[in-house]
């Protein structure tokens, strides 16, 4: 192929003939110093805390820190080539992302630029990355699902669209491994995820696009990416980048899913510019308004009233704690903000329960009102059997003889802690849990080896869609458990179980 | 002593601050005999020619090792003919430890007393030296736009390639043809990029 050189003179003919030569007005100032992701500037006497500025290199900047004699600038962008005396210039305007369909589907940096090689996002549409969330009359209670298609979240822990709930562990605990099940499973549902991967290995980021990719995840997913290795300031903006993008479909009218993993490593991106930018450090040397950094982020995530089209952005973000330490600053800030949390912990992680969360623990403050009535109905006393459980198992330890009753609880126990084990990447339509948590409680398993139950459950979920897709389709329609559905499972799970020669 | 390196860039904010503290003081002692203007004048004098080319002296005037009075009486034998409120300052400066910040007494007082007299100034960058009569026109047309009085500050810088470059305070006027013909580039390869993506195959032949 080659290329026509009449062509490429004509478009660059056309857009000179085009060019509107005006005087160019700009406010402007000088570099005083630059260094690690900032710069001080002299000059700028006009510009609003939040505006972009341009320097000659063509890197972008964020007027930050507005003091009497200078301005504080993060710069997003290469920062190596900028030198002291060069002119900054002010743009007037607020720092803004591409947004729409344009961006789904793409691996982008902070600021809308392609990571993934497939060149410029085309969009028309762009949003600004920092608003104002939105008011209280602007909302409406969530009572919507979100289905993660992970067992444990949806029966014990649900999420609503327009919820925040907070994953949060050690690290390898399997905290990604929950966000990625939960974007899988939003295919066909209609729900645009984003995933922002904040100061984490490129190769992670890698793995996990690759993942999305194979399980045909991307089409409906968009990955914002602040490596490890980009500077603090986009590690920054990252997920405010992210909130842009996926506010897009809130507000007119669709379903978005955002992570954000994780939120600690932004903290320390902020911390880290403000130490650069000489304000006083506070607990564990963050600023002051760290806080305020999470919270204004996580309020954009909500469920929008019918007048403003009912949409909805659901956030999960994700906090690495140190040793188990939910105490330390970031964790209690985060938990705070959020409607609930995940909590994952190694010990089970490393026990073979995954995903490795801690029933006890683990809350959605938005309840019940995010679930099916078919899975509040099998759900309901799950949580209490499981504490009590886990009660009774540190008793057992013990050694002493325990009466039938006792032993008979136990071994339920232990063939629902079976159960709520689910393999990576194998998220479970609501209808599929419903049948198989009913089975759990209702005591269908009890005479099932415990070893055997994870197999049992694989094969009885497709001896259901081979045999019974009917029974699945009546509980699509309805919704709920009535009697006749009841009857249906019930009886598939005898026909089954007498097919295999176990009871 | 070797010579300081110059970072005119360089921003020391509590050297500004003294600065704008005592110009203060000297515009508000001239003010009252009316002298400002002939005290600016020689206080820059001081700065660019007996300072700025003498290092030592500098280097005196900012050491603390050497005593107040010493200072006081070198600025007589030195500057002994320079008006006496000037004069005065200079060793009230001394007898506080700031003589060092002399130049940004200076740069303040400038700036003061620009201000008070609604005066600004306007940088003018050109590609070759301007004529007068361009120069009047202006100075008049500014201090018409502005509505205050214009002192122009010229600046040859033959990058420009054509065109003026005007800055005030931090807003600068820009119609050089070096900043147009950047332009002219930004735009003409953001919409060959756009036409690219849109109809890749428009640009290329098979042959």
């Amino acid at each position: 192929m080659k290329f026509n050189s009449d062509e490429i003179a004509s478009v660059l003919q056309a857009e000179i003939e085009q060019f509107d030569s005006k005087i160019d007005v700009r406010e402007v100032g000088t570099v005083l110093e630059v260094g690690d992701g900032i710069a001080r500037v002299y000059g700028l006497s006009g510009v609003m805390a939040g505006e972009m500025v341009e320097f000659p290199n063509g890197a972008t900047g964020l007027a930050f820190n507005l003091e009497e004699n200078s301005v504080g600038v993060i710069i997003l962008g290469d920062y190596l080539t900028i030198e002291e005396g060069d002119e900054v210039k002010a743009l007037g305007r607020l720092l803004s992302v591409p947004a729409g369909d344009a961006v789904i589907g793409r691996v982008l940096d902070p600021l809308g630029n392609p990571l993934d090689g497939k060149g410029p996002v085309q969009s028309e549409t762009t949003r600004p990355v920092e608003i104002i969330a939105t008011g209280v009359a602007e909302r409406q209670p969530v009572a919507e699902p979100m289905q993660t298609g992970i067992k444990a979240i949806d029966s014990m822990t649900p999420i609503g669209r327009g919820q925040r709930e907070l994953i949060i562990g050690d690290r390898k605990t399997g905290k990604t491994s929950i966000a990625i099940d939960a974007i899988l499973n939003q295919k066909g549902q209609d729900v645009k995820c984003f995933y922002v991967a904040i100061g984490q290995k490129d190769s992670a980021v890698a793995g996990v696009v690759d993942v999305l990719e194979r399980y045909g995840a991307m089409e409906y997913t968009t990955v914002i990416a602040a490596g490890a290795s980009a500077p603090a300031p986009l590690q920054y903006v990252a997920p405010y980048a992210g909130t842009a993008m996926a506010e897009h479909f809130m507000f007119n009218g669709g379903h978005a899913l955002i992570v954000y993993d994780d939120l600690s490593k932004q903290a320390t991106a902020y911390r880290q510019m403000s130490l650069l930018m000489r304000r006083p450090p506070g607990r564990e040397a963050y600023p002051g308004d760290v806080f305020y950094c999470h919270s204004r982020l996580l309020e954009r995530s909500s469920k929008l009233n019918d007048a403003l089209g009912g949409g909805s952005l659901t956030s999960l973000p994700i906090i690495e704690t140190l040793e188990g330490e939910v105490s330390a600053y970031i964790p209690t800030n985060v938990i705070s903000i959020t409607d609930g949390q995940i909590y994952v912990q190694p010990d089970l992680f490393f026990a073979g329960v995954r995903p490795a969360m801690n029933a006890g623990i683990s809350v959605s403050r938005v309840g019940g009102a995010a679930q099916t009535k078919a899975m509040k109905k099998v759900s309901g006393g799950l949580r209490l059997q499981l504490a009590a459980f886990r009660a009774l198992e540190a008793f057992a330890q013990l050694g002493t003889d325990l009466d039938p009753a006792t032993q008979a609880e136990l071994d339920r126990g232990y063939r629902m802690v079976e159960l709520l084990k689910q393999p990576q990447y194998q998220p479970l339509s609501v209808n599929e849990q419903v049948i198989s948590l009913y089975a759990g409680t209702k005591g269908f398993l009890d005479d099932v080896d415990v070893k055997a139950v994870q197999a049992w459950e694989k094969d009885f979920l497709q001896f259901i869609t081979d045999k019974h897709g009917s029974l699945l389709e009546k509980m699509n329609d309805e919704n709920a458990l009535s009697d006749e559905i009841v009857e249906g499972i019930e009886s598939a799970i005898q026909e089954f179980k007498s097919a295999r020669g176990d009871g | 002593m070797p010579d300081d390196p110059t970072h005119p860039t360089v921003l020391d904010i509590g050297a500004e601050q003294v600065g704008k503290t005592y110009a203060r003081a000297l515009l508000g002692a001239t003010q009252a005999e009316q002298s400002t203007d002939r005290v600016i004048e020689q206080l820059s004098d001081i700065c660019d020619n007996a300072l700025a080319t003498n290092p030592r002296l500098r280097a005196a005037f900012e050491s603390p090792r050497i005593d107040a009075n010493e200072k006081a009486r070198v600025i007589d034998r030195v500057f002994g003919d320079v008006d006496p409120t000037l004069l005065r300052f200079m060793k009230v400066m001394a007898g506080r430890g700031r003589l060092g910040y002399l130049s940004a007494v200076r740069d303040a007082a400038v700036k003061l007393s620009d201000d008070f007299a609604g005066r600004v100034v306007a940088e003018i960058r050109t590609a070759v030296s301007l004529t007068d009569a361009l120069r009047g026109e202006l100075s008049s047309q500014l201090a018409a736009q502005l509505g205050r009085e214009v002192r122009l500050r010229e600046v040859v810088d033959t990058s420009l390639i054509g065109g003026m470059v005007i800055r005030v305070g931090d807003t600068v006027f820009d119609s050089s043809i070096a900043s147009r013909l950047d332009k002219i580039g930004q735009a003409a390869a953001s919409g060959f990029a756009k036409q690219l993506i849109q109809s890749s195959d428009r640009f290329s032949r098979d042959d």
